[in-house]
């Protein structure tokens, strides 16, 4: 039997329940520059590439771009120089099992929704978004943590996941010292969306993310300076690692926030890091009542 | 006297691409008190007022809107501390550069109030910029436009 053959809480559910419509595309021709801008607009990690007739020829995202930077592509260059080509598909009517399958598989991040009949994009599927639909099964359940709270007394500690439990438990850190080059070699090297950067103590002081570095991009930051020169803010937004899952993926989702760093013990004690990708790969609900339900990754 | 330099306002406040979004947003607020109108959108010019873009109140909005809107429909009693902090944030470390529309559709001072209605109509645009060799020398809003035509038209 296969993983998406399993009986799970998405067993029916499909892709046309939980793409998101609104379809973010650039002619090839733009900028790298036109394609930041619309990363920064619409707060997404990728967009479609159209041809002058407006089909479908690649995908540009986040780390795409990131990689032109490290390049020292000039950021006039069109997207045609760096986009993925072909966009990878499925259809409406799919079950959301397999398109995590196809994913899975694929080791992408998102699939684009084509319309047979119309031979027309309609939608994308992106991990984030299928957390969203999830947690929203999540706060209808009897399970809930947040309707148990308003019922009485009740123990449900025991069937709850806990942030440590699913988060990646590897911290890619660098200092506040070293280059932006330094960095996007191990953002690359460890696959991940940001880094946690410390000063020279050894503190956690902010976080670089793929965001921060187009942005630098973008500006025309020459890409040796160190990371002190860039960094936005001066928090790192973090849970403790005895957080319900559930609490976790509520903060991000209402936030927009794409991850939370993880500590124990103390807030300056980071050991691991969840991302609302982690959390939709790992698994489907946010209780052990779920447990079936496991998206498998790997 | 039915010129772009006959409706056009010289007085107004710009932004400059290298603010945060956090400054434009305090821009906003200020013009909104002192010119006592709604602003719709503000201009974005370089040290040389040159005109470099435009930063409307949408591109702003669209920084503010939640990303998982599906969330915010079925959950009404979202707690939102917190999520405005973040927001202000993010506003902290975003440019006007970063967010504005580089491709600004400009008119210059001799041209005709017919011609800019035509352009505000068929564009959709509420503000224009009046350009003279790359300068900016003021700005005709379609509110003005309208008070500026109608008052002839009632006459």
């Amino acid at each position: 039997m296969t993983e998406s053959a399993k009986k799970s809480i998405l067993s029916d559910v499909t892709v046309r329940d939980a793409m998101r419509i609104q379809i973010t595309a650039l002619p090839a021709d733009s900028s790298i520059i036109a394609g930041i801008r619309i990363l920064i607009k619409y707060k997404i990690n990728a967009f479609l590439v159209t041809n002058e007739y407006g089909e479908p020829l690649g995908v540009v995202s986040k780390t795409d771009i990131m990689g032109a930077y490290y390049a020292g592509l000039p950021s006039e260059s069109p997207l045609s120089h760096i986009m993925v080509s072909p966009p990878l598909f499925c259809n409406p009517g799919d079950s959301l099992e397999s398109a995590l399958d196809t994913m899975r598989t694929q080791r992408v991040y998102r699939l684009y929704v084509l319309d047979e009949a119309s031979q027309r994009v309609v939608g994308a599927l992106a991990y984030p978004d299928i957390v969203g639909l999830l947690y929203g099964y999540c706060r209808s359940c009897d399970r809930s943590i947040t309707n148990r709270r308003k019922a009485s007394g009740e123990s449900f500690e025991e069937t709850r996941i806990l942030v440590k439990e699913v988060m990646t438990s590897s911290v890619v850190w660098f200092y506040d010292s070293d280059s932006l080059i330094q960095i996007m070699e191990g953002l690359s090297e460890h696959r991940c969306g940001a880094v946690l950067i410390k000063n020279a103590q050894g503190t956690p002081i902010s976080v670089v993310s793929k965001t921060d570095l187009i942005l630098a991009y973008r500006r025309g930051t020459p890409p040796e300076v160190p990371a002190s020169d860039i960094l936005a803010s001066s928090r790192v937004h973090s849970c403790e690692d005895s957080t319900f899952l559930e609490d976790a993926i509520r903060k991000m989702i209402v936030t927009d926030l794409q991850r939370l760093f993880v500590w124990s013990e103390a807030p300056e004690n980071i050991v691991g890091v969840i991302s609302l990708s982690d959390a939709a790969r790992i698994r489907s609900g946010s209780c052990h009542a779920c447990i079936s339900s496991r998206i498998r990754v790997e | 006297m039915f010129r772009a330099k006959d409706v056009m306002k010289q007085n107004f406040r710009a932004l400059t691409p290298h603010m945060t979004i956090a400054e434009a947003i305090r821009q906003f607020q200020r013009a909104s008190e002192e010119e006592q109108r709604r602003l719709f959108g503000m201009i974005v010019k370089d040290d040389a007022d040159r005109l470099v873009g435009m930063l409307s109140m949408y591109d702003i909005l669209l920084l503010i809107r939640p990303k998982h809107t599906q969330v915010w429909g079925i959950m009404t009693d979202i707690e939102v501390s917190g999520v405005f902090e973040v927001i202000a944030e993010r506003a902290k470390s975003v440019r006007v550069e970063d967010l504005m529309t580089p491709d600004v559709i400009t008119i210059a001072p001799e041209t005709h109030v017919m011609h800019i209605l035509d352009i505000m109509i068929k564009k959709h645009i509420r503000r224009l910029p009046v350009v003279n060799d790359g300068v900016i020398e003021g700005m005709v809003y379609l509110s003005d436009l309208f008070y500026f035509l109608v008052e002839r038209v009632s006459r």
